[in-house]
């Protein structure tokens, strides 16, 4: 799967997403399949007539943790102790998985369930425990889908939704024998939960990724709709659980908050079938927590990036995003795609091109439930990638040109007024070329006679 | 020095300055709890049943097993055919199973449920159906209200659970059974 990974994540985004685009009715079709998200997200929202008031409070309860880490993450780890779960600390994603292939090890344990977890799809888990001869089963859905087919998830909520059914049924008619040609929804379902159960029933260990840990009681929540991580965590004697330092919270009060928003945020649901808490393990068993950085401190020294922590991972921004949509999630140089994986994943972008996949229309912070400002976060990457020097081919060229247009109001206007005349006098032949990926199928405005500013002047200016 | 250190210490030098814990006040809606838990006990595809209560239960278990199903059941005044078996794993033939819960949330169609009415953890989850049994005085309005009325004692476990499992992973058409249980009936007592 690495190295499957490597490739699709290598080439810049406009490449990748030129890659995406070639099957233009797969494109209309993911795009409304994720817009049908958003209006069900839509829906949830406005019934609740404190969705905002909501929005405020989970905003200001994460920034207050995240100013106060490092004693929440102490006080956890001494309540957790306290119930009866080990507690293990990780600075990256190496040091996680050796922990985690220890305790493994330790038990000699041969089969691993795993749910949903985009922190160990950061670390490269899986691969990682294969390497040492652990068998990792993805028991979500989605991630079972997508790891059969051997490809990384394309969304962070719905790992799979860039295939088709026809796709699965293919697949799982490979894999798992179900009928040639068959390719209904609940027939597939029905398959998976029937392969996936033996699965649980012969795991030795399970591990999760938890949606909040809660300082005061020494405990962490996961969320899911299929129960594939409470069938996991409750069978075997051995449950491990990955935390970002980020998924802290205060107490069972804010948990509260964002378990308002979460699923209602993601897919319009008032709340996730199963919302879990895990204070201690189950009798006669092991239950141990992994708490990782992972460069999560580093950006909590930039006062822009730092807000990325307040991220609940409801995956609200992709849905609405029109980059993500019309790309697909193979497109961002990262595990994360879409305005939340720029956010997050754009220092370690080597093509220095995600920032600027995204219109800067700033529908994605409108959408977020923690109002985490991920245009005002993306923009500031590109300033970030200016400065270092590292702006992607073609825009290194002209972007420094940019700056000082934009500095400068009068050589502003002087170029706006240039511009105003090309488009009417030149042919757009001559012209387009200049506009880039922009105009390749866009039409160039027709140019008004004057510019905002003469107008405004003439008509309100005093 | 220990990763821990290394993370606390780089926690020293957080850019943002210090901020303080807002206050939770969100206002509740107090109009017919009931209704609205049983309206949106629906939109997560669960079923409520209002009346009969416990002998309404029981008259439909016994209906079951005459049909040879397996029913196991942790509600003092409902009796099944099973009783816990040593091992989680020995469930995996459970068809139905009978669990109390604790609080219900009207917001959501959520039902608390904790690990000390469940013999083994995983029975709400690998029965094959489910049914939970609820009292109305126990119905609040919102998750700020449930999430003070739920127990959750040093070294246990507890779970919110809001209908049948679920998924809608394979081109977004929704599933009712995935891994969890495949159907919910919810009696109020
Ligand atoms: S940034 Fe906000 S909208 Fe995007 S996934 Fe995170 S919480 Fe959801």
């Amino acid at each position: 799967m690495s190295s499957q990974t490597t490739a699709l994540n290598s080439g810049v985004h406009a490449k990748k997403a030129d890659i995406f685009c070639k099957d233009e009715a797969r494109v209309d079709w993911h795009s409304k399949a994720l817009w049908v998200l958003r209006e069900k997200r839509d829906r949830a929202a406005g019934s609740l007539p404190e969705w905002e008031q909501l929005r405020q409070l989970g905003s200001e309860m994460k920034l207050h943790t995240l100013t106060h880490l490092g004693e929440y993450l102490e006080t956890f780890e001494k309540n957790c102790q306290a119930n009866g779960i080990v507690v293990h600390w990780a600075k990256d994603g190496a040091e996680h998985n050796q922990i985690v292939h220890s305790i493994l090890a330790k038990h000699q344990v041969k089969k691993l369930v795993k749910s949903k977890s985009m922190l160990t799809e950061e670390c490269h888990l899986n691969p990682y425990l294969e390497s040492k001869g652990i068998e990792v089963i993805d028991t979500d859905l989605g991630e079972r889908i997508i790891q059969l087919a051997k490809q990384p998830p394309s969304h962070i909520v719905v790992p799979a939704i860039h295939m088709k059914k026809e796709e699965v049924g293919d697949l799982f008619h490979d894999k798992l024998g179900t009928e040639a040609g068959a390719s209904d929804p609940t027939y597939l379902t029905r398959a998976a939960r029937a392969h996936l159960r033996e699965q649980f029933l012969s795991a030795d260990a399970a591990m999760t990724g938890v949606n909040m840990a809660i300082a005061d009681k020494g405990a962490v929540v996961v969320c899911t709709n299929e129960g594939n991580a409470d069938m996991g965590a409750n069978l075997p004697k051995l449950q491990l659980h990955s935390m970002g330092i980020d998924k802290m919270v205060p107490d069972l009060d804010s948990a509260a908050i964002l378990l308002r928003t979460l699923a209602r945020n993601a897919t319009g649901q008032p709340i996730t079938t199963y919302s879990s808490f895990y204070r201690g393990p189950q009798d006669g068993g092991e239950m141990h927590i992994i708490i990782v950085d992972n460069g999560r401190t580093d950006m909590l020294k930039d006062k822009i990036l730092a807000e990325s922590l307040k991220c609940i991972r409801c995956g609200g921004c992709l849905n609405t995003c029109p980059v993500y949509r019309r790309s697909g999630g193979y497109s961002y140089n990262y595990t994360i795609p879409g305005p939340i994986g720029i956010a997050v994943g754009a220092q370690a972008d080597d093509t220095h091109s995600i920032p600027w996949a995204c219109t800067l229309c700033g529908s994605c912070s409108y959408v977020c439930p923690t109002k985490v400002p991920l245009d005002k976060i993306i923009h500031h990457h590109r300033r970030l990638k200016a400065k270092a020097g590292k702006l992607p081919y073609g825009k290194r060229n002209y972007m420094p040109l940019v700056g000082n247009f934009m500095a400068s109001e009068t050589m502003l206007n002087c170029s706006m007024s240039v511009a105003r005349t090309a488009l009417r006098i030149l042919p757009g032949s001559l012209l387009k070329p200049f506009s880039g990926a922009w105009g390749k199928y866009r039409e160039l405005p027709v140019a008004p006679k004057s510019s905002f500013e003469a107008w405004f002047n003439k008509n309100r200016g005093q | 020095m220990s990763s821990k250190q290394s993370i606390l210490n780089a926690l020293k030098s957080v850019a943002v300055a210090p901020q303080a814990m807002p206050p939770i006040n969100v206002s509740p809606r107090l109009d017919d709890v009931i209704g609205q838990f049983e309206t949106n006990l629906g939109t997560v595809a669960g079923t409520l049943h209002r009346e009969g209560g416990l002998a309404a239960l029981q008259a439909k278990v016994d209906e079951l097993i005459k049909e040879g199903k397996q029913v196991i059941s942790q509600v003092e005044g409902v009796t099944g055919n099973r009783s816990a078996p040593e091992t989680a794993h020995e469930l995996k033939d459970i068809d139905f199973a009978v669990i109390p819960g604790d609080v219900a949330v009207a917001e959501n169609g959520a039902i608390w449920v904790n690990n000390q009415h469940l013999g083994h953890r995983v029975t709400p989850f690998i029965c094959e159906n489910l049914f939970l049994v609820v009292s109305a005085d126990k119905v609040v309005a919102n998750l700020h209200e449930a999430i003070k009325q739920i127990g959750l004692n040093s070294g246990e476990f507890g779970v919110f659970i809001a209908g049948p499992s679920k998924t809608a992973d394979i081109e977004q058409a929704l599933v009712v059974g995935a891994h969890g249980a495949c159907s919910l009936n919810v009696y109020l007592i």
